[in-house]
């Protein structure tokens, strides 16, 4: 089992949801709204008067063999529209319950 | 934090705010007067012209038509109507209900200003006069008496009027129909003749005899004395004494020519209470002064008053309007109470626990009370519309705190402490808890909108229902929560289980389980068929529709307040004598009829001088008049209308009535008649076309009380003078005029004073030489040469006929002919009745005819409520569509409104009730609650939509689960009319049909609400979802390539 950690611009909520729809994934855990910022020049989500976006993040624990599927289509959704920046990152899972 | 958590978290500040709120609740309720209506001033201002001499031709040519040109003109004048007598004009102008009358007044007087310069000269300033409801007596006792009747007038005037007068907030205490003391001094016209005298000069020497002349004083040594020449009489006695100086100096006493009686005053107007002598005593009350207070003070007076009056003197109620208004407020709260009552009752058997039950009752005390605080503020009463909307309210305030409750119980039940299942379980529910209370309010709260009388009665209703609704969402997310956090018990399996299988709890759960599963097999069923269920439903709505045409309507249910009032018309001129006699058969033959009379008084006759008395009766030597009380309405099986029935039929049967009226109840807010008004100039035409309109509608059944507004021609005998003549002796029409004046009516310059009191002494010739034509043409009168000339040399003396007086409406000539519904008929059936009459006769030139009275009013009021129901339903589309984000939603939810109507319709014919403006409220009522039931369901359904289940499923199992919740708030609102609906006692017939119409509407609409919307909801919900997930694919081109069957590994393919 992987996790697999995905950060978005809010503005991408309805299509990450759809592609989660799509993929059958049904347990995740969503933080509606994080801040953050890019290392590689993605611009700050801050929610300030200077920086007014906000990003959402989930995380999701998958098989295996799901997490090329879903890198794959979330590097397709980043590539629609490079300023949005959507992220995922995967780690494994040692144990659960 | 929100408002729910912070009463969770500090119950005591909630409960102390709380508290708080329901001991200034207590404290309003307990300082809030009583009355019988919300205060209301009658928009009515009078001008009244005096202009003696001129007859009623004359008076509305030269003074009614000026002044209407220019009243015409006031702001916010709705009707004006006058009439035109002898020597007096009455304009009454009639204002919009509502608007400040003090602004209107001074528009009128500014109006008749203007209007002063077209006036006849040294015409008197009009009068002004506000109308006001204080006019009615609020007491009226029947005083009887034998061996003191002779003194009774004076007694009853010492002794209690002095005092009632001072009662705070007595506006007047009259005793009417009782003899006044009097001095009479009666002329013998030959002894006149001898001795050269003449009534004028025996009159003016009483006037300087009896008088006290003060001669400024007189210095004696070193003392002042004041010098003072006594005349006033002490006794009536000293009248006789005077000495009458006679030409050639001898002297004559008047008891040598004169019959002196200190007697009673002869009353031609005489009042039978009980058959036996007496008298009427009329207490009415200052305008702002509270009815029921100033009655009890007063009648408290009376009975102190009673202990120093003679024996034999006793007082009997005729009419105690405080009464009435008493006792139909106590019945409004056992009404009230009992709604209390039926309302826990329900919630018990559907909730099954008592503590959730106690949670649910206490939100009614303190929404209920929230309304008294409103009333006290605004300066309201508790009156009949007041207790009525609480009445109303209390079905509908526990249904937030049930929502609120049922899911703090949900979260209990998976094991939640009470104190975050109070916490969460609001959270989840608040928002829809306010969306429901705000269709509540998108009905109730245009009603403080209705102009006019009706706004009168409505606008508390709207307020306090408005109030305590939002104060029961206010209690619901705060209150009952705290109260939920405290009192929820964990219940564990095993306590559960000792509980037993016979506990109330699993008996109704049993219960209930059975009826959801068996309303699930009929959705279920229906759902397969939903085409034929609409169509059916459709069908029955169409049905009702043409039930409708059977329905009749009315405006106001008329209240059995306990009297009738008998008036009856004989032929012209006829003797009181006559009439007296005829009076007292009527009276003993009512009394045959009526065994349920208490007491009976009659009046005939006219009175000498106008009084407060005969302003509020038509009196005259042929009519009469009867005022009967009837035993309270529980103690008799007939109602008062009855009886007014079976009068009527007992006045028909006696020939030498012409014309007669009995009215029931005294001087109610509103009216129950229809008149035909018959518009146009020539007198003559349009009281001919009155008969024969009076004529057709006597033999209109269920038609009673014809009565047409325009007197017949008054009979007199007219002096025409002749000038020439009048000239030759040096004399003048009005000195001629004040001659025969004295003669009969008699000189009236003096006053006898004793103890404090003033009694005229009045001169005139003894009666048996006035009573005949030839005695008046044979008057003597005293020329200017000192001359005697007999009044006939005059001129001549003719019989005539005075022209009636003229009303008029609207600057055009008018009358009216009134009719009354017996209480078989309703007032909209006499209407169209008479409409149809009216259609059938020839109209003669120039008349034109409008059917009105009370009639109109109704229609009015209909038109009213037609457009107040159109904007409820506006305001809850609103509502409802911003809440459910949809079109077409909201039209699935009123599917229900018009099964509603058809309840009304139903339950008023079964119940053999017309639809009266009350119960067509009630009807704009059902709009907010039906609507309820429909959101409820509808909310549920697209939940379980959402939650993905399919169309049909869904259906079935929200209705499963939303029956009870449906059930249990429509129960409530029914139980909480039934007592309403079902009540008998005083003042219930007001608002009975609304009881009928809310419950008829309810129990109808939630049965269809229950089948039509889950139908209507499935036909036109069918590929929604399914089309929305189509289009988000192909908007969403970034997993264009996907294919699940290929790109997904095996963990997460279908297994087919």
């Amino acid at each position: 089992m992987k996790a697999v950690f995905i950060s978005y611009n809010q503005a991408l909520t309805d299509r990450v949801r759809f592609l989660f729809d799509q993929l059958r994934i049904t347990g995740y855990t969503q933080f509606p709204l994080t801040y953050g910022q890019g290392t590689n020049g993605g611009e700050p989500r801050l929610g300030t008067h200077a920086w007014p976006e906000m990003n959402s993040s989930i995380l999701t624990i998958v098989e295996d063999e799901m997490v090329p599927v879903i890198l794959k289509y979330i590097e397709k959704l980043d590539n629609v529209n490079k300023e949005n920046g959507i992220r995922a990152f995967t780690w494994n899972i040692e144990q659960m319950y | 934090m929100s408002i729910f958590e912070s009463a969770v978290e500090k119950p005591i500040s909630t409960l102390m705010i709380f508290l708080a709120v329901v001991v200034i609740g207590v404290f309003s309720y307990l300082k809030l007067p009583v009355d019988q209506y919300p205060k209301m001033d009658p928009p009515y201002i009078t001008v009244m012209t005096t202009y003696p001499g001129a007859n009623a031709t004359d008076i509305e040519q030269n003074i009614t038509k000026h002044l209407e040109n220019q009243l015409n003109s006031v702001d916010d004048l709705k009707e004006m109507t006058s009439t035109s007598y002898d020597n007096l004009s009455v304009i009454t102008l009639e204002f919009e209900w509502g608007i400040n009358l003090d602004n209107a007044s001074n528009d009128v007087r500014d109006a008749v200003d203007k209007t002063m310069r077209y006036l006849p000269d040294n015409i008197d300033r009009p009068t002004i006069m506000r109308m006001s409801t204080s006019m009615m007596p609020i007491l009226v006792y029947a005083v009887t008496a034998e061996q003191s009747f002779g003194g009774l007038y004076k007694i009853l005037d010492d002794k209690v009027v002095m005092q009632l007068n001072r009662v705070d907030g007595v506006a007047s205490a009259t005793v009417a129909g009782l003899p006044e003391r009097v001095v009479y001094i009666d002329l013998d016209p030959n002894k006149l003749d001898a001795y050269g005298l003449s009534i004028e000069s025996i009159s003016g020497k009483i006037l300087a005899e009896n008088m006290d002349v003060s001669a400024g004083s007189v210095k004696v040594g070193i003392d002042e004395y004041s010098l003072r020449v006594e005349g006033e009489f002490d006794e009536s006695e000293q009248i006789k004494e005077i000495s009458l100086a006679l030409a050639g100096g001898k002297t004559v006493k008047i008891k040598d020519i004169a019959n002196v009686r200190d007697t009673l005053r002869d009353i031609t107007l005489e009042q039978k209470v009980q058959r036996g002598k007496g008298g009427i005593l009329l207490v009415t009350k200052q305008s702002d002064a509270n009815a029921v207070a100033v009655a009890t003070e007063a009648k408290e007076m009376i009975a102190n008053a009673q202990k120093d009056l003679p024996t034999d003197i006793k007082f009997t109620v005729i009419n105690d309007s405080s009464d009435f208004i008493v006792k139909a407020i106590r019945n409004l709260e056992s009404t009230l109470a009992y709604a209390l009552l039926s309302v826990v009752i329900v919630v018990f058997v559907f909730l099954g626990r008592w503590r959730s039950t106690f949670i649910i009752a206490m939100t009614i005390p303190i929404s209920l009370i929230v309304a008294f605080i409103y009333l006290l503020v605004v300066d309201g009463s508790l009156n009949t519309i007041t207790l009525m909307s609480l009445s109303i309210a209390i079905g509908m305030v526990v249904d937030d705190a049930i929502v609120v409750l049922e899911n703090i119980t949900k979260h209990v039940e998976r094991g939640s402490r009470p104190k975050e299942a109070a916490k969460y379980g609001t959270n989840e529910v608040w928002t829809s808890v306010i969306v429901t209370t705000l269709v509540t309010i998108a009905v109730f709260f245009p009603l403080t909108l209705i102009p006019g009388i009706m706004g009168i009665f409505f606008k508390p209703l709207g307020w306090i229902i408005c109030i305590s609704v939002s104060t029961s969402t206010l209690t619901a997310i705060s209150f009952t929560p705290m109260l939920c956090s405290k009192f929820l018990k964990n219940r564990n399996a095993a306590e559960e289980e000792k509980d037993g299988k016979f506990s109330f709890f699993a008996w109704s759960n049993r219960t209930f389980d059975k009826l959801d599963a068996w309303y699930e097999r009929v959705i279920r069923w229906v759902l397969v068929r939903k085409k034929a269920t609409i169509a059916a439903m459709t069908l029955i709505f169409g049905a009702s529709l043409i039930l409708l045409k059977f329905m009749s309507t009315e405006f106001f249910p008329q209240n059995d307040m306990n009297t009738f009032n008998v008036y009856a018309k004989m032929q012209q001129g006829q003797r009181v004598e006559i009439t007296r006699e005829i009076a007292l058969k009527v009276d003993s033959m009512i009394r045959d009829i009526v065994p349920e009379l208490k007491i009976l008084t009659v009046s005939y006759g006219s009175e000498e001088t106008a009084s407060f008395a005969s302003m509020m009766n038509t009196t005259g030597n042929n009519v009469f008049n009867m005022r009967g009380r009837l035993v309270d309405a529980k103690d008799r099986d007939r109602s008062v209308f009855k009886v007014a029935d079976s009068v009527r039929k007992l006045l028909k049967t006696i020939p030498e009535i012409l014309e007669y009226t009995v009215s029931t109840g005294s001087g109610g807010a509103t009216g129950n008649s229809v008149d035909v008004e018959i518009i146009g100039h020539n007198f003559q035409t349009t009281t001919n076309f009155a008969l024969d309109v009076a004529r057709e509608l006597k033999k209109v059944e269920g038609a009673e009380d014809i009565l047409i507004s325009r007197g017949d021609d008054k009979a007199e005998l007219q002096i025409y003078l002749d000038s020439e003549k009048l000239a030759r002796h040096g004399l003048t029409t009005s000195g001629v005029g004040s001659a025969l004046r004295n003669k009969i009516y008699g000189a009236r310059q003096s006053k006898f004073k004793e103890e404090g009191e003033e009694y005229d002494i009045i001169v005139r010739l003894e009666e048996q030489f006035r009573s005949t034509v030839t005695d008046v043409e044979n008057f003597i009168i005293t020329d200017a040469y000192g001359q005697d000339v007999r009044a006939k040399e005059l001129g001549e003396i003719r019989e005539g006929f005075t022209p009636p007086s003229i009303e008029r409406k609207s600057k055009q000539r008018y009358l009216k002919v009134s009719i009354t519904p017996d209480a078989d008929h309703k007032l909209g059936d006499i209407a169209d009745e008479a409409k149809a009459v009216l259609a059938k006769m020839q109209l003669p030139d120039g008349v034109t005819t409008y059917v009105g009275g009370t009639y109109e009013d109704q229609q009015d009021s209909f038109k009213a409520l037609a457009l107040l129901m159109a904007l409820a339903l506006l305001l809850v589309y609103i509502v409802m569509a911003a809440e459910f984000e949809s079109f077409l939603s909201p039209f699935i939810i009123m599917l229900a409104i018009p099964f509603a109507f058809t309840g009304v319709v139903l339950a008023l014919l079964l119940t053999n009730s017309a639809l009266s403006v009350v119960a067509a409220l009630g009807a704009v009522m059902l709009i907010g609650i039906v609507t309820k039931n429909g959101i409820v369901l509808i909310d549920y359904i697209n939940l379980m939509r959402e939650r993905g289940y399919e169309l049909t499923e869904a259906i079935a199992l929200s209705c499963r689960s939303r029956l009870r919740p449906v059930l249990m708030t429509s129960f409530t609102t029914m139980l909480g009319m039934l007592p309403m609906a079902i009540d008998h006692s005083e003042g219930a017939e007001t608002w009975r049909p609304m009881g009928i119409s809310v419950i008829g509407g309810m129990v109808f609409s939630t049965i269809i609400t229950m089948i039509i919307v889950p139908a209507t909801y499935a036909a036109t919900n069918k590929s929604g979802n399914r089309k929305k997930n189509v289009e988000e694919k192909k908007s969403y081109k970034f997993m264009g390539d996907f294919d699940p069957e290929r790109d997904l590994p095996a963990c997460k393919q279908i297994n087919k």
